[in-house]
């Protein structure tokens, strides 16, 4: 039964970073999206900043708008192509477990976004003049950060998007339906930023709590509304 | 008994797509159900395949309440509607061997290129789905629909936007499937395609669905003169 329970995740996950890298649209669409807002906020407020404890207050605001516009796209995209042609009809006929199609969406959209942030962070970091006093290891745990949010908005984030897009403006109505759930992550996410890059660790553990919490029960509270939601 | 749907209704909002359709489907059986378009075939299949829930009557496949345990029947299931049900930036062999594996089909990878072979798609196994005519399509989605070998096949207008040389295909096909024992339901407008396949013949009208008669007791004629009659008798009412 698990084994099973692999099998078909696994090939869920091949079949959908598959898509995703094969037909390239979502990814060049996120790759200049994310840096055209990191450009935008490095050309308007970069210069105005010479302190460093500024520029990382604003290298992890951009870093999370750019990540969570970038997120909202991926998702939409991500259930677009299941509805486009019955694919995801086709998926159910198979008899799949709807909890695992769920987890392997989470999976395939937490890889693809966090290839996006391995690139993009350098980039913005860069542009903020951060990347020569941010360390390997400071790098290396603030990907850690970014990892565990882009975990938790996926999470709740591939259950919506798989309530939204089987509706008349689905798109529009995903940002609208998810921004405001996903608050205590972006907050808890961005506050670990600032903190790494203005410390270089996580002084006040509470947000690093609240990040990994919200995560943690986001991904346990739509693992078990899976069924309900997408088979619906 | 392969299929057995009793009193299945479907409402959406106010409106009644189908109403108390009761129908059965025996091993070697082709069910063809006629009605014209917006008569509530495909949602009647849709049901029946388990992609859609009913708001009242009782469906079970293989002895199993489809309703309550849809996932566990759903493999008992091959499913042909409008949509291919398929990823169309893949290939149809990268399709079959991804449904493959979802399957957990044994020898996969002989039996895509087998399945390819035999619907005629050997040629343009590794091209991509999309840039597909509708025929190449159909052949496509009857492979995939046969992939797990199935014991029920649904088939929904199987023929329809096909040339001459892939109706005969469908045709054949189905022909082949119903001496291997499967129970299969087809739906058409078109009766003289519908008469040749099937065994047993319904009529869909407004939701309604109507037993005509077996194949040993009607003729292709008398079946389009009454199929006719009871257009026109819907269209005056």
């Amino acid at each position: 039964m698990i084994k099973k329970a692999f099998r078909q995740i696994g090939a869920l996950i091949r079949k959908d970073l598959g898509l995703q890298f094969r037909s390239k649209g979502t990814l060049v669409l996120v790759f200049v999206f994310s840096v055209l807002v990191v450009l935008i906020f490095a050309f308007a407020f970069g210069p105005i900043f010479p302190e460093k404890v500024e520029r990382s207050k604003l290298a992890a605001s951009v870093l999370w708008a750019a990540f969570v516009f970038a997120g909202i796209i991926t998702l939409n995209r991500s259930f677009a192509v299941e509805r486009s042609h019955g694919a995801l009809h086709g998926i159910r006929l198979t008899g799949v477990d709807v909890s695992n199609l769920y987890l392997s969406k989470v999976i395939s959209n937490v890889v693809f976004l966090f290839l996006l942030e391995i690139v993009i962070t350098p980039i913005t970091l860069q542009f903020l003049d951060l990347l020569d006093v941010v360390t390997m290891g400071i790098l290396l745990k603030l990907l850690g950060v970014l990892s565990i949010g882009t975990l938790g908005f996926c999470a709740v984030g591939v259950l919506l998007a798989g309530m939204s897009t089987s509706t008349s403006g689905g798109e529009s109505l995903l940002s609208v339906i998810l921004l405001p759930l996903v608050i205590p992550i972006i907050m808890g996410g961005a506050k670990c930023t600032v903190s790494l890059l203005v410390t270089g660790g996580l002084a006040d553990r509470f947000w690093l709590y609240l990040l990994i919490g919200c995560s943690l029960i986001f991904l346990a509270a739509a693992y078990l509304l899976a069924d309900a939601v997408i088979e619906e | 008994m392969r299929l057995r749907a009793s009193q299945l209704t479907k409402n959406f909002g106010h409106r009644t797509i189908v109403k108390d359709a009761t129908l059965s489907v025996n091993p070697g059986e082709v069910v063809t159900i006629f009605g014209p378009n917006g008569a509530g075939k495909t949602t009647l299949i849709k049901i029946l395949a388990t992609l859609l829930k009913p708001t009242s009557g009782k469906l079970e496949i293989e002895g199993t309440d489809a309703i309550e345990d849809c996932s566990g029947v759903r493999r008992m299931l091959g499913v042909v509607i409008h949509e291919t049900l398929a990823y169309p930036a893949f290939s149809p062999y990268e399709n079959l061997k991804f449904f493959g594996q979802m399957y957990g089909v044994k020898q996969l990878e002989h039996r895509a290129t087998r399945l390819l072979a035999e619907v005629g798609l050997q040629r343009f196994a590794h091209e991509p789905l999309h840039i597909f005519s509708r025929g190449m399509t159909q052949r496509f989605m009857v492979a995939r629909a046969l992939l797990h070998r199935p014991s029920v096949l649904l088939l929904d207008e199987p023929f329809s936007g096909l040339d001459a040389s892939a109706k005969q295909f469908v045709l054949g096909r189905i022909a082949q499937e119903q001496q291997d024992g499967k129970a299969i339901i087809v739906t058409t407008h078109n009766t003289e395609l519908g008469y040749l396949v099937g065994t047993t013949f319904f009529f869909m009208i407004n939701g309604e669905l109507e037993k005509v008669a077996q194949r040993d007791e009607i003729t292709a004629e008398r079946l389009l003169l009454m199929y006719e009659a009871e257009m026109q008798s819907n269209l005056s009412v």
